[in-house]
């Protein structure tokens, strides 16, 4: 009886074999996919406008809609590829090209990083399509419950739902974006809901005092240093602010021994 | 402006430029273990990003610092209305409010 039902459900388990190395797709997949989902899309509102920029700012620089969705397909970046938008306009060197987009991704290795743990029990290739499909905004949401859940089926849910509905709202914004170029006014400023959007994760995790400082100091290095080539600036500011995270915290504990 | 078809190279290395970071300590994962203090460091990789990320959009405009702008008095906005009440819509409303308000009284 067991051994009928699993042959019968082969194609899904095929599915599964991506998604998971040991079993069909649990229910604790789905309840998990449904909260990170939920948890998600209030956020992923930020993406509209700044994925209908990037169409706009794609079709601008004179990609045809073919080179522009093939860009945002293979690439699926928004700062990355922004930032490389002029590069490749200006017919820039090879090298200058992928250097910049490695600097605007480094931030990325911390993340995944800090993210590894939450992969434990999760198979090899479900963990390249997770890092293919890793944002900001997708891992400032699953950080905490990958950390603190312990079924792998939930977690890898939590995580691949909002990460595939950015992957989803991220395409057909861009398409749009690509063909409305030039009907919506620029002084809408519609790309600075992207920017809200990056300071309604930053509050809730800058009430603890230690991340407060993190990010006072990640912001102010980063904005002193914004003249430093390649953006670099944005990542020294990242390593200042974990710096001056780290060692606010050290001192809070010390302050309160005896 | 057009392009040839070494576009597409240019296209899969910043794809790889992407991706590989993206992928790399989540792939890796048992094989390579940080250390647990570089791990507890790493907690605050985010706020530190974010900000990182934020301040300078908020606070230079035209390539200077400038305390009184439109951005970054709706970017106050926007943090006040996340402190002040749960729904996650309203920061939005609020700082598209704000900004574009000022624009439009500021006549630019």
């Amino acid at each position: 009886m067991a051994s009928r039902s699993w042959k019968a459900s082969s194609r899904a388990l095929d599915y599964a074999a991506v998604i998971s190395e040991n079993s069909p797709l649990p229910s604790s997949f789905r309840s998990g996919a449904r909260e990170g989902f939920f948890a998600f899309l209030p956020l992923s509102v930020g993406l509209v406008p700044w994925a209908l920029v990037m169409g706009m700012a794609m079709a601008s620089t004179g990609f045809s809609p073919l080179q522009a969705m093939g860009m945002n397909i293979i690439v699926f970046a928004g700062t990355a590829q922004l930032g490389t938008l002029p590069l490749i306009a200006a017919e820039a060197p090879l090298w200058l090209i992928v250097t910049t987009a490695l600097a605007l991704n480094l931030r990325f290795v911390i993340f995944s990083a800090a993210l590894a743990p939450g992969f434990r029990g999760v198979g090899t290739p479900a963990r390249w399509l997770a890092g293919h499909l890793l944002t900001d905004g997708v891992f400032a949401t699953c950080l905490d419950k990958m950390m603190s859940v312990e079924d792998p089926h939930w977690r890898l849910g939590y995580y691949l739902a909002p990460a595939i509905w950015s992957w989803l709202l991220w395409q057909s914004f861009a398409l749009i974006g690509i063909y409305a170029a030039g009907f919506i006014p620029k002084q809408w400023s519609l790309e600075f809901m992207a920017t809200i959007a990056l300071i309604v994760l930053l509050v809730p995790m800058a009430r603890i005092r230690p991340m407060l400082v993190a990010a006072l100091v990640g912001g102010a290095s980063a904005t002193l240093l914004r003249d430093i080539p390649l953006r670099l600036g944005v990542v020294v500011g990242i390593c200042a602010g974990i710096a001056a995270g780290f060692a606010a915290e050290h001192w809070a504990h010390r302050s309160k021994r005896p | 402006m057009t392009f040839d078809a070494s576009l597409w190279l240019i296209f899969i290395l910043i794809a790889l430029a992407t991706t590989l970071p993206r992928a790399s300590f989540i792939v890796l994962g048992n094989r390579v273990a940080l250390p647990s203090v570089l791990q507890r460091a790493l907690r605050y990789a985010p706020a530190a990003a974010l900000a990182a990320i934020v301040v300078p959009d908020v606070l230079v405009v035209g390539g200077a610092v400038e305390v009184f702008n439109p951005k970054l008095a709706a970017a106050i906005a926007a943090v006040a209305a996340a402190l002040a009440w749960r729904n996650p819509w309203l920061p939005f409303i609020a700082g598209m409010a704000v900004l574009l308000g000022l624009r439009f009284a500021l006549g630019s």
